[in-house]
């Protein structure tokens, strides 16, 4: 009862405020003498509010005037942008910082050694290589769920199908499944016959694709009877280490060579040379971000056409890419640290350096935080 | 453990490698372009390079002086929706740019008493990170977790229990049979541990789909609609919309302004005002049954005609009516924010639309007697009830 008596009040004291404020916006419509205040008057005041607009003047849009390209890019620039802003979880949770230091982001401890995570949306999931173990995390509080032990050394998470698909660094290379809706335990091996020793991997909607560092790709099949059907492709690679699906191809990094798109039997259609030496790159739904390890520099690759677009200076051994619908992640290994870039307009946003032993290596995001695996202090670090 | 450790030592290995090859970078004054300034746009430009909102006039020009016609603007608005919801969803952070390429992709919760009638239109719903499924044959509704598909949960006592609706009043609802010509509508506050449904109001027989207008529950019934009115004390107060002529409501969305039904025996869709008058009859195919509302649109599948109406939500005009593309008694739609979803019932699959310009996206197979039936979306997937194979299904 006393909320209802209140409510006409706190009404009341908006209506006041808005007033007010309208009396600092002297114009026909918001600040603009030139737009009348008629059915268009809405649209010049919303472009102005998100400030995709500042007008010709304080008080003038010049509503009848022609727009050049040049005056077109900077609208829709920005509207990419206040939309992106906006549409984020981050916005939604009152999240606009981004920490600025190791000490203001948050720890969790898994196994030894986390390599490649993977995020499903709620959970993290993290392959501890050296304690052959595969922690998840969860993404809400940073809280250990639980810890499941395959019989072999996990390298890269990936979250597809009917759960967590992890490859093992084997000669020759394993794909574990885990079943995170059953309790913590083993880890069922899928296929034990991948090319050897396996790190990062990727799903086209219908097979996992693994990126195998001595020298080969694994193509498995997903099937009722375990082990699942593989066919390995060495012809032409190197050293591949990482993959990712763009939503027509495959890429995989290969070392030495380059990034190369993949057809659907995994014949290399495409090689993007660039050197020395290719970390884990990541997609952001238009372009393919590539950390170029050991040469302090993040390629970012057109996937329709394979075109550098730009070269992006970064730190001086940057390892994987991580996205998150606004932002790229990019860790580097050494000087251990994270940085950011608008992923939008390749800004660079700020490096935030981490423990100087923290070498950190994959990471993912949920929308809302980034996690970083540091590959030499057993943590999963939300930032 | 730590003695086998050939990955890392190989992975350091590898990246000591020197490569061949040297990155061939853009080699303009702003980007790829020598005729835009390296000035205070030129970011601005950058970005709607960089997205493919732009291409350029030429490879190394964009022209930065000339006007841009309507077809033009056309072009670049449509490009720019595209990237803002391609990015702004949750699939583009999930790193989720696949779409399941048949049955065997498509993940399985297994709920045993989830049959062929067990489930209406609106048979499941999402509150964000749990999904609600009702379950006819033995009254009860599952908890599915989103983001493993684990069940967590069994609610029971919701007699022939055919639609559920997640979200409002931080709550549960259920819409079910109670026997005769009449129906209940149960609750479940999902903090407290499962149980019993609690029983809030009833209503008249219902036919599988439900909607919230941000005061009121709706439910379809056999030949009208009920409107709930949530009080202090239950049970709640009923209204009952009847139809003068007789109607069959089998789908129902909420626009924002208007509840909306489909007439599954006319073919046509109602908007409704708010008493359940007929403000609007608009044709659409034959046998239309769940419409899903996009911000914009209503979608429509229309069962026995194989077709989907899209009606503008603002005036009731037809824009398009979709064929092909694998309908086969369409059922159900649902949205995503990008993408449309349409259940194929004795087609055994699901077929997908862009829904900012129409396209068909394909037809995936849910596998020989699937059935499915009612959908939704949690943002990163869709979630399909296969009556068939008593299921819940993540697309």
């Amino acid at each position: 009862m006393r909320g209802k008596a209140r409510l006409p009040t706190l009404a009341l004291s908006a209506a006041a405020v808005l007033l007010a404020g309208s009396a600092e916006l002297a114009g026909v419509c918001g600040p603009f003498t030139d737009v009348a205040a008629d059915a268009f008057c809405p649209f010049v005041l919303e472009i102005f509010t998100l400030g995709i607009t500042t007008g010709t003047t304080p008080t003038t849009y010049d509503p009848a005037g022609n727009v050049s390209r040049l005056q077109m890019a900077a609208f829709l620039s920005r509207t990419v942008d206040s939309a992106l802003r906006r549409s984020s979880p981050r916005a939604i949770a009152d999240q606009f910082w981004t920490p600025r230091s190791a000490a203001a982001t948050g720890a969790t401890t898994v196994g030894m050694e986390p390599l490649l995570p993977a995020c499903d949306g709620a959970d993290i999931w993290v392959p501890n290589v050296a304690s052959w173990t595969i922690s998840r995390v969860r993404g809400s509080d940073g809280k250990l769920l639980g810890t499941w032990s395959p019989a072999q050394s996990p390298v890269a998470a990936l979250v597809a199908m009917d759960g967590v698909f992890v490859t093992a660094g084997t000669l020759p290379g394993t794909l574990f499944r885990i079943q995170p809706s059953q309790p913590p335990g083993a880890a069922t091996v899928l296929s034990s016959s991948l090319g050897d020793n396996p790190a990062g991997l990727a799903f086209d909607g219908g097979r996992i694709w693994t990126a195998n560092a001595l020298g080969s790709v694994s193509i498995v099949v997903p099937g009722p009877s375990i082990p699942w059907t593989v066919t390995t492709v060495t012809a032409g690679f190197s050293n591949p280490i990482a993959a990712l699906y763009d939503g027509a191809n495959v890429w995989i990094t290969d070392q030495g060579r380059g990034l190369r798109r993949l057809d659907a039997a995994g014949a290399i259609l495409q090689t993007v040379t660039f050197g020395p030496a290719a970390g884990f790159p990541a997609f952001d739904g238009m372009n393919i971000w590539a950390p170029t390890y050991n040469s302090a520099s993040v390629l970012v690759v057109r996937a329709s056409s394979g075109a550098v677009l730009a070269t992006l200076t970064s730190e001086a051994w940057p390892v994987a890419a991580a996205f998150d619908g606004q932002r790229m992640l990019v860790t580097n290994y050494q000087p251990a640290s994270v940085s950011l870039w608008n992923a939008a307009d390749l800004t660079p946003l700020g490096t935030v350096l981490l423990d100087s032993n923290a070498h950190p290596w994959g990471a993912c995001s949920d929308g809302l935080s980034f996690w970083v695996a540091l590959r030499d202090e057993a943590t999963l670090l939300r930032f | 453990m730590r003695s086998q450790r050939p990955l890392t030592a190989s992975l350091v290995a590898a990246f000591t490698a020197v490569g061949i090859g040297a990155a061939t970078s853009l080699a303009g004054v702003c980007g790829p372009f020598t005729d835009v300034a390296a000035d205070a746009f030129c970011p601005f430009v950058l970005e709607i390079f960089t997205l493919g909102i732009t291409t350029g006039t030429t490879a190394t020009t964009f022209s930065p002086g000339d006007n841009v016609t309507r077809l033009q603007m056309a072009a670049f608005l449509s490009r720019t929706v595209d990237r803002v919801l391609a990015r702004g969803g949750r699939r583009a952070a999930g790193d989720l740019f696949w779409t399941p390429r048949s049955a065997a992709s498509v993940p399985l919760t297994t709920i045993a008493s989830l049959t062929t009638f067990g489930s209406g239109s609106d048979g499941v719903a999402s509150d964000g990170a749990d999904l609600w499924v009702a379950n006819n044959t033995d009254d009860t509704v599952s908890r599915v977790r989103a983001s493993d598909g684990k069940l967590l949960e069994t609610w029971t006592g919701a007699t022939s229990a055919v639609a559920v609706l997640a979200g409002p009043m931080g709550s549960v609802f259920v819409a079910g049979a109670s026997g005769g010509s009449t129906g209940q509508l149960y609750r479940i506050n999902p903090a407290q541990p499962a149980g019993a449904v609690t029983t809030v109001a009833t209503t008249e027989f219902p036919s599988g789909a439900m909607a919230f207008d941000g005061a009121r529950i709706w439910t379809t019934n056999s030949s009208s609609v009920s409107i709930i009115t949530p009080g202090p004390v239950t049970p709640w107060t009923t209204t009952t919309g009847t139809f003068v002529g007789g109607v069959s409501p089998a789908g129902m969305v909420w626009d924002g302004s208007n509840i909306w039904i489909t007439d599954n025996s006319a073919g046509t869709l109602l908007r409704l005002d708010s008493g359940a008058s007929v403000l609007q009859t608009i044709t659409v195919g034959s046998g239309p049954v769940e419409a899903v509302f996009d911000g914009t649109s209503i979608w429509v599948p229309n069962g026995l005609s194989n077709s989907v109406s899209v009606v503008r939500a603002a005036t009731g005009g037809i824009l398009a009516t979709l064929t092909g593309n694998g309908l086969n008694t369409p059922f159900a739609a649902a949205f995503d924010g990008e993408r449309i979803l349409v259940t194929q019932y004795f087609g055994y699959a699901v077929s997908l639309w862009k829904a900012a310009d129409l396209t068909p996206l394909g037809t995936v197979p849910m596998g020989p007697g699937s059935l499915p039936r009612g959908a939704c979306s949690d943002g990163l997937n869709f979630w399909v009830v296969l009556t068939g194979y008593s299921a819940l299904a993540r697309f």
